[in-house]
């Protein structure tokens, strides 16, 4: 089994941890209550903070996921988005981007070999502050919904008519000012795929998260994630596949007031598929999956 | 036909909703608040509205150059030239604290206080 991206891309997490680490040992002594707010909403790594941005301003953002590991064969996915997004009030933010995907499967049971670039799709985003955070509430609260279209199936990479709709609660609390934030989120994502054999197939993906971030310098933030995900084939929760449990650290970076970056990385510590024995579900989930984001606001 | 109608009606109503605190905080009476920024400072550093109305700000930059009147808490942004006025509308407020600063300017810092 080939696992070196794992290895690879969690160590070289860590490192970069470890150096935020350091440097947040320097800055020590700063009065954290003297930093500038920061905007939650990529502090969390997969977690989606409440954060919308503000108001007029806009940002553009490459925005990578990558998965990696079956349970046999060679199995290496991303999907990138190359992304707008705009904050028109104060309450409000959209976004709207393109998709593009690479596939590398060899010998994975169910999935035909491939190596392959596409443009995967288009999708947009409309985000709603329910509930704002003030210095006397730590709690916000932010309602999303991202409906995507696909031509490239996620998992397989086959040419595919995809429509999700992916339906999130991003709620955060900063548990001490400027410095400690707790995320969470719920997830409901359904999705119909028509394939080139004339085939439907309705699943949902469900999913609750908890994240906790420290920000040790002024621009570094570290934390770690954990991810419930359960898979169904219907849209009504009803054929319920299997579940996984995914776990891993998180990452900030703001290289200047205008742009920064995020990275996270998650492990698949825990899993089921109905009507198997194995440990893991790694049909519907993959072993590892990372995160790398990198955005310009302007 | 009718789930056609009911996502319709159910969509108009999020967006209804979506729009609600936009529209209730514009129809009521604003607060507006007077700052100057010179020398690289806000004056005054500190200001006060009252809570649930919204605030207008009015930002006079007497510097030479641009200045960007920035709030994560406010979540407004704008950049006001050199020698010239800025206006920033920001919607109703609950009671707290929220800062502001200079985006181009790491030690220029000013905070409302809503009351």
């Amino acid at each position: 089994m080939r696992v070196p991206s794992f290895s690879c891309g969690a160590r070289a997490l860590a490192g970069t941890m470890l150096a935020g680490l350091c440097l947040g040992g320097v800055a020590h002594a700063d009065d954290a209550a003297n930093w500038r707010e920061i905007e939650t909403k990529y502090i969390f790594g997969f977690t989606t903070g409440s954060g919308i941005g503000i108001e007029g301003e806009k940002e553009v953002t490459v925005d990578t996921i990558g998965r990696f590991g079956k349970r046999d064969g060679r199995y290496n996915a991303t999907e990138t988005k190359y992304e707008f997004e705009f904050t028109p009030s104060q309450f409000v933010q959209i976004e709207f981007g393109a998709l593009g995907s690479t596939h590398d499967i060899r010998n994975v049971t169910d999935l035909d070999d491939r190596r392959q670039l596409a443009f995967g799709g288009g999708f947009g985003e409309f985000r709603y502050l329910a509930l704002e955070r003030t210095s006397n509430n730590p709690l916000s609260v932010t309602l999303a919904f991202e409906p995507t279209v696909r031509l490239v199936d996620e998992t397989s990479g086959e040419q595919v008519h995809n429509y999700e709709f992916e339906t999130t609660l991003n709620a955060d609390l900063e548990l001490v000012r400027n410095r400690l934030f707790a995320g969470f989120n719920l997830l409901y994502e359904p999705e119909y795929t028509h394939t080139l054999l004339d085939e439907t197939i309705r699943e949902t993906k469900l999913g609750v998260s908890a994240a906790l971030s420290f920000r040790v310098t002024p621009n570094v933030v570290i934390g770690g994630e954990v991810w419930y995900l359960r898979h169904y084939d219907d849209f009504a929760l009803s054929a319920f596949t299997g579940d996984a449990v995914m776990l891993g650290p998180t990452l900030y970076v703001r290289f200047t007031p205008k742009m920064f970056m995020t990275a996270a990385w998650n492990t698949q510590v825990w899993g089921r598929e109905v009507g198997t024995p194995f440990s893991l579900n790694l049909a519907e989930f993959q072993r590892n999956r990372a995160k790398l984001k990198f955005a310009v606001e302007f | 036909m009718y789930v056609l109608t009911t996502t319709r009606t159910l969509a108009l109503a999020a967006l209804c909703t979506a729009m609600l605190p936009l529209s209730t905080a514009s129809a009521q009476q604003a607060t507006e608040i007077q700052i100057s920024y010179s020398n690289g400072q806000f004056q005054p550093r500190e200001v006060r509205a009252p809570a649930d109305k919204p605030v207008v700000f009015r930002v006079r930059n007497l510097d030479g150059k641009a200045m960007e009147f920035e709030s994560t808490s406010l979540r407004v942004e704008k950049v006001v030239a050199a020698k010239s006025q800025g206006v920033i509308n920001v919607r109703a407020l609950k009671a707290g604290r929220y800062e502001f600063y200079d985006d181009f300017n790491e030690k220029a810092r000013g905070a409302l206080v809503v009351e």
